[in-house]
């Protein structure tokens, strides 16, 4: 596989960042995945936590190097997400279950596959046009499947943050799945929370991302959002990857899986603090016990198998 | 401030299957110890220890490493790991072996195959302005052996220098200390700067990396025979864009070397990547044949004699 991926998450006028954004790669198989934990609601970002790294240990878990098949791998690890914030709650005695969006994306095999909950969007660009998107599992998006509203006055009613699906909480989510997509050379993948795509519309997320470089387009598109939402800005994240043939010309920041070990993941989890900046700069790498003993183990295995030769 | 200098681990300790004997050498990024497995027979051993994050005090066993300082170390971890990774996969003649990983007081240490013998930079301070063109030949050829295998498994070694250039008693070099390659990673982590030495790095590896290619390590390889035939480092790379310093050597040593040597060289040490030797195979090639038709022993080339010797030492 080779591609190319961006992700960054901003806090915006907040005083706590509720979303939570990673992404994870093996040899064979990539996952993408969005949490925006709701803030209304107790432990918003507990939720999206919970979610994101329940679905990435589950991913490193089963991806071994592919995933035997992606759409049931996202049906059953996001219900078990769902079901992991319960436990949590229960455990805590909390009064309610906290709440969170997902959009999680798996890409093996030449093809994506996606499933959503919530308001959290995926966009396929191809060709700079939007050749799929996630339907919001929001009020205003019925009112206007209705008639009932258009874009504009969606953009603007005050119901608009109601989602009717979603992890944790009360009700079993409604879960949307996407089909088996093929990609395409120089097809981009975004996904990103409402605090992106509120401000700038899909024009503006689909304008923005136009000229295929998602690492520089990603980080001024999240600087207009700003702009536009002003002292209101939520938070507000997102994940871009620009997807190559592995045949096609070499791409400076592109990552190539070709040369990884079979059990190698490489993870990228942003996590936040309360309040803002984050100062250090260093590369947020979790390199767990776990991590060390196995790449330990592999290394160790390597040695083995070519001194027998 | 500095960053103090780490203690080594004493004479005698017991660290997991092995006893240490004494260190080796010490660098930026980790210390090297000569130590003896369970049936005595001697290793080196290099622990992961970067001097400006973690710190052993004299009689400690396990550095301390500041809590702030905590997410750079495993950083530099993941980088020593690939190391390993790099050279678990290579077994060739010419390549150090590594023999063992595992984890102990609070690091990771990496056991290797020990050589004895000298480094081709200790033989070039002995013999300062004698090295004979035909051991030039010779220890290159047979390095590059190395160095054209770790290219087909896709890495670069991007710190050849003659103190990693080991010469085994018995006359043949070994390739050591693969710490910098991969490093292409670490590069937004300040504390944990790729660290080359001046002179034998190419100008791709200051400035512009995704140059980076096995012509980067054919200028470190032209860098170091230039020190064979001079004495000292040819002028660092990044001094060298801005204002070139370099005289080409094949009018300054002409007297005790063939023309052909001398402008290989020069084409090695050429600026632009494009310019030099773009393989292995052809430095080799050109390092071989002294003047049109004159070849050197094919044994040179293949290795086949060292070769032969591994496969039977394995019976």
């Amino acid at each position: 596989m080779r591609f190319t991926i961006y992700q960054e998450s901003r806090i915006g006028r907040r005083k706590t960042n509720q979303d939570r954004i990673a992404y994870c790669y093996s040899r064979d198989a990539l996952l993408m995945l969005i949490a925006d934990g709701m803030g209304g609601h107790l432990h918003g970002e507990v939720a999206a936590h919970l979610s994101v790294q329940f679905i990435t240990q589950a991913f490193q878990r089963e991806a071994q190097p592919a995933l035997l098949d992606p759409a049931l791998f996202l049906s059953r690890t996001l219900s078990r997400a769902h079901s992991a914030i319960l436990d949590y709650a229960f455990d805590k005695n909390l009064p309610e279950a906290p709440r969170t969006t997902i959009v999680a994306c798996v890409v093996q095999e030449n093809c994506a596959t996606w499933a959503h909950a919530g308001d959290s969007r995926l966009y396929l660009l191809r060709q700079g046009r939007v050749a799929a998107q996630t339907r919001d599992h929001s009020r205003v998006q019925l009112m206007m499947d209705q008639g009932l509203l258009d874009a504009e006055g969606a953009a603007r009613h005050p119901g608009r943050n109601r989602i009717y699906s979603c992890l944790g909480g009360s009700h079993l989510p409604q879960i949307e799945f996407s089909r088996r997509t093929p990609l395409q050379d120089g097809d981009l993948i975004a996904l990103c929370t409402d605090g992106l795509w509120g401000p700038l519309g899909n024009e503006g997320v689909v304008l923005g991302l136009l000229g295929g470089n998602v690492m520089s387009a990603v980080p001024k598109m999240m600087s207009r959002a700003e702009t536009i939402a002003g002292d209101g800005c939520d938070n507000l994240s997102m994940i871009a990857m620009a997807w190559h043939e592995d045949a096609g010309q070499p791409t400076p920041a592109a990552v190539s899986t070709q040369t990884m070990a079979l059990d190698d993941f490489n993870t990228r989890m942003d996590t936040f603090q309360r309040g803002r900046g984050s100062a250090s700069g260093a590369p947020n790498i979790d390199l767990s016990d776990d991590e060390i003993e196995r790449t330990i183990a592999e290394i160790n295995s390597t040695i083995q198998k070519f001194n027998r030769n | 401030m500095p960053p103090q200098a780490n203690c080594a681990l004493p004479h005698g300790f017991q660290l997991d299957q092995y006893r240490i004997e004494r260190q080796l050498s010490l660098g930026g990024f980790s210390i090297v110890y000569l130590a003896f497995d369970q049936d005595g027979i001697p290793v080196a051993i290099k622990e992961y220890l970067p001097n400006s994050l973690a710190l052993r005090k004299d009689g400690e066993v396990e550095p301390r490493v500041p809590d702030e300082n905590m997410p750079a170390f495993r950083y530099g971890m993941k980088c020593f790991f690939e190391e390993g990774r790099s050279l678990a996969k290579l077994m060739h003649p010419n390549v150090v072996r590594v023999l063992n990983f595992f984890r102990a007081n609070n690091t990771v240490y990496m056991v290797m195959q020990f050589e004895r013998g000298r480094t081709l930079h200790d033989y070039i301070q002995k013999h300062k302005g004698e090295v004979k063109e035909r051991f030039i030949r010779a220890i290159f050829t047979r390095m590059l052996n190395g160095l054209r295998e770790v290219h087909a498994h896709k890495l670069l070694h991007l710190d050849i220098k003659p103190s990693n250039i080991y010469l085994r008693n018995d006359g043949t070099p070994v390739l050591l200390d693969f710490g910098a390659a991969r490093q292409t990673l670490a590069l937004d982590q300040p504390m944990l700067k790729p660290m080359y030495t001046p002179g034998f790095a190419s100008p791709e590896q200051f400035a512009n990396r995704e140059a980076l290619g096995p012509w980067s390590d054919i200028y470190s390889v032209g860098a170091s025979m230039y020190a064979c035939i001079v004495g000292t480092a040819p002028p660092r790379s990044d001094e060298r864009v801005k204002q070139d310093t370099l005289q080409p050597i094949t009018r300054q040593h002409a007297s005790r070397y063939s023309p052909q040597l001398l402008e290989l060289v020069d084409w090695c040490l050429r600026l632009d990547p494009l310019a030099r030797p773009q393989s292995v195979y052809t430095l080799q090639k050109a390092l071989m044949q002294k003047e049109a038709g004159e070849a050197m022993p094919a044994s040179w080339f293949t290795d086949l004699g060292s070769r032969l010797k591994s496969f039977i030492g394995k019976r």
